[in-house]
């Protein structure tokens, strides 16, 4: 039987696809993509925020819904499926539910300075940028977590290691005869 | 002291080259086969491997380049680095375990050899190879110019050195280089890695310090200066906007567990089971060295704003303008000596993988076996390498920058895009096949290629190598799901079920 996890990866990248497409047929907005600063040499500017997110702004919301969905599946397939035991599965969709809330308050964070001018900080950065700084980076700490402590239960176990052992001592056995 | 800056610059950087000499005198003690040479014997320690890891994942690119961008585009690029916590999780669960027990099963000596005995399959380990030999041109010719560029800089500030050409820099980087990759190989390498690992995270935090001094306010000061000039440069998707951001998460969050110069890394380890405390140490240390680009691109960009200093004539003097206006000279020297540490731990690698792939793997897959006494080869192959790769940078310097940019496509994202599929899901899917993995990287190099020459722009920044990523993703798992399943060997075939 075929892995459904291969098929949920596979069926993810395909609709990820189309919103790439969606995006790139999607009506064009000049200086979509930044356009060099009027002032300063060598630096580039963003200019109108909202303009930029009027056409795509859900679509790649989505896209990167469906890369965090996409990472947690892989960082899945990478435990032995004999291993993936309810508590795994939890884990992870809480996991993901981390990286999306994460997400979520850095887009909606954006959306409101767009609305209103204004922001707040947080330790060095405005509030949309510093849960991208902070948030992203520690939205992956559960996965550190996961592959350090539970280094044992999920990843390779102590029967694991006498497996391959035993499977070393094999090959060596057999290239001896 | 401040006198003398320049001389307290160019001492910290002799100094390191000189422990880089001495290391690889002592490392050449220690190789004694091809299996030292390019993947030290699969005996080292944990701390080695995780500063060896780290370091090799932050070039000169990183030093240089990195402030560079977040001076030109704002936080976009800071996706780049914040995915770095993803990407060494996504690495160590998918490829970390089993790359190290096909190493040991099948006694491989390179990332080809590995996928050759996953997919039993010449094809597969050819195109792999020649993916690396293409990419590690491209990577090793920026390497070396950038770290010529950067001596000659440091170097005319004395008198003594005042006209010193670019040639003589590139001379002088390159036999350093060569002199200690040749004598202890891969030993030497990642013994160096774990110094210069220890200079970059100490750079990297005395740069952070001294970065929030600048302004009275602190981080929160220099932000809001640029926030008030452009709210998009600020905001999460900086000047390059939603789309560039979005596929720098993408290509640099997967890709990094395509990266050859890493996941090579990855089979030297003396224990599986070390891998628990390497993961964290790498992704630490990495966060600490990475604390550089942040902070001196976010300070200069506000400096500027607010006259404080002049404008740049380059996005890439966004360093050594900080390190010459704002940091004491011996913070400066040891920070110079990270950039070397940082172009100098990349390049390595890249001359290992990129040898193995000639000597080793290339012979295999064309003659069916690798040449014989790999090891002298292996040195012989190492000099021409990094000669070749030195020409290619000063044709490129000096006549025509078309064709190392056009190697230096082969980068990331193409190593990601054609690298990752094939490895990291192919390590944990037994339904990957032969077929589905040459689909991969062919429509990976042909379309970064073709992206390249044709000089393609996307609307919305979205990057190429974004578009050659998800569809080699799409034709690994599709053509593997249609072509039938493949017979895997016994101890392969244990491998994947462990």
């Amino acid at each position: 039987m075929r892995s459904k996890l291969i098929v949920v990866i596979f069926t993810t990248v395909l609709i990820m696809a189309g919103l790439l497409i969606a995006i790139v047929l999607a009506d064009y907005v000049p200086n979509g993509a930044g356009f060099p600063h009027p002032e300063f040499n060598g630096m580039q500017a963003g200019g109108d925020g909202a303009a930029r997110l009027e056409h795509i702004g859900d679509l790649a919301f989505t896209f990167q819904c469906l890369l965090l969905l996409l990472i947690v599946c892989l960082a899945t397939l990478g435990v032995a499926e004999q291993r993936r035991s309810p508590e795994l599965w939890a884990y992870m969709g809480g996991t993901l539910l981390f990286s999306l809330f994460v997400w979520y308050q850095m887009y909606s964070g954006h959306q409101a300075f767009l609305e209103t001018g204004t922001t707040n900080y947080f330790m060095g950065f405005p509030v949309a940028t510093a849960w991208q700084v902070y948030g992203t980076w520690l939205g992956a700490i559960p996965l550190i977590i996961l592959y350090t402590v539970g280094f044992r239960k999920f990843i390779f176990t102590e029967e694991d290691e006498r497996k391959y052992e035993q499977l070393l001592a094999d090959i060596a056995a057999r290239s001896e005869q | 002291m401040e006198a003398y800056r320049q001389e307290i610059i160019v001492g910290a950087v002799v100094i390191y080259m000189i422990f880089c000499v001495i290391t690889g005198l002592w490392a050449m003690r220690r190789t004694k086969n091809s299996s030292d040479f390019f993947i030290a014997g699969r005996g080292l320690g944990p701390i080695v491997v995780s500063l060896a890891l780290f370091s090799s994942t932050l070039s000169g690119f990183g030093f240089v380049g990195g402030p560079g961008l977040v001076y030109s585009i704002g936080v976009s690029s800071f996706w780049m680095i914040v995915i770095s916590s993803t990407g060494y999780a996504l690495g160590f669960f998918l490829v970390a375990k089993r790359i190290r027990m096909i190493a040991d099963v099948r006694n491989c000596i390179s990332l080809p050899d590995v996928v050759a005995a996953r997919y039993n399959s010449e094809a597969v380990r050819f195109l792999i190879a020649v993916t690396i030999v293409l990419g590690v041109m491209g990577y090793l010719a920026t390497q070396i110019l950038a770290m010529a560029v950067v001596m000659q800089a440091i170097l005319s500030g004395i008198e003594m050195f005042a006209n010193i050409g670019l040639i003589t820099c590139v001379v002088i980087s390159s036999a350093v280089l060569i002199f200690y990759c040749v004598t202890g190989g891969i030993i030497a390498s990642v013994y160096t890695d774990v110094v210069q690992g220890a200079i970059m995270m100490i750079a990297g935090t005395l740069i952070l310090l001294t970065a929030m001094s600048v302004f009275d306010g602190g981080m929160q000061e220099a932000t809001s200066i640029i926030l008030a000039d452009d709210g998009e440069a600020m905001m999460p998707f900086g000047a390059a906007g939603i789309m560039a951001s979005l596929g720098w998460f993408f290509v640099f969050g997967l890709g990094l567990a395509g990266q050859p110069h890493l996941v090579t890394k990855m089979m030297m380890n003396k224990k599986i089971s070390d891998n628990r405390s390497i993961l964290p140490m790498s992704l630490f240390g990495y966060v600490m060295a990475a604390l550089l680009w942040v902070s001196i691109g976010v300070i200069m960009r506000a400096a500027v704003i607010d006259g404080v200093i002049s404008p740049l004539s380059l996005p890439d003097d966004a360093a050594s303008v900080f390190l010459s206006v704002f940091t004491n000279p011996l913070l400066a020297g040891i920070v110079f000596a990270g950039l070397f540490a940082a172009i100098m731990s990349t390049s390595d690698a890249f001359l290992n993988i990129g040898t193995a792939a000639i000597i080793h793997d290339i012979p295999k897959a064309i003659r069916g076996h690798s040449i014989k006494n790999e090891l002298f080869w292996a040195r012989v192959v190492t000099v021409i390498l990094a000669i070749v790769a030195a020409s290619f940078a000063l044709y490129s310097h000096f006549q025509d920058a078309t064709l190392v940019a056009i190697l230096g496509a082969f980068g990331w994202g193409t190593f990601a895009a054609s690298i990752f599929p094939v490895l990291a899901i192919g390590l944990n899917w037994k339904g990957a096949t032969a077929l589905g993995a040459i689909s991969a990287i062919v429509s990976a190099l042909l379309i970064n290629f073709i992206g390249q020459l044709a000089g393609i722009v996307l609307p919305y920044g979205i990057l190429g190598g974004l578009i050659a990523f998800v569809v080699s993703l799409i034709l690994f798992i599709g053509v593997s799901l249609v072509t039938k399943k493949p017979e895997l060997d016994d101890d392969m075939e244990a491998v994947l079920n462990i």
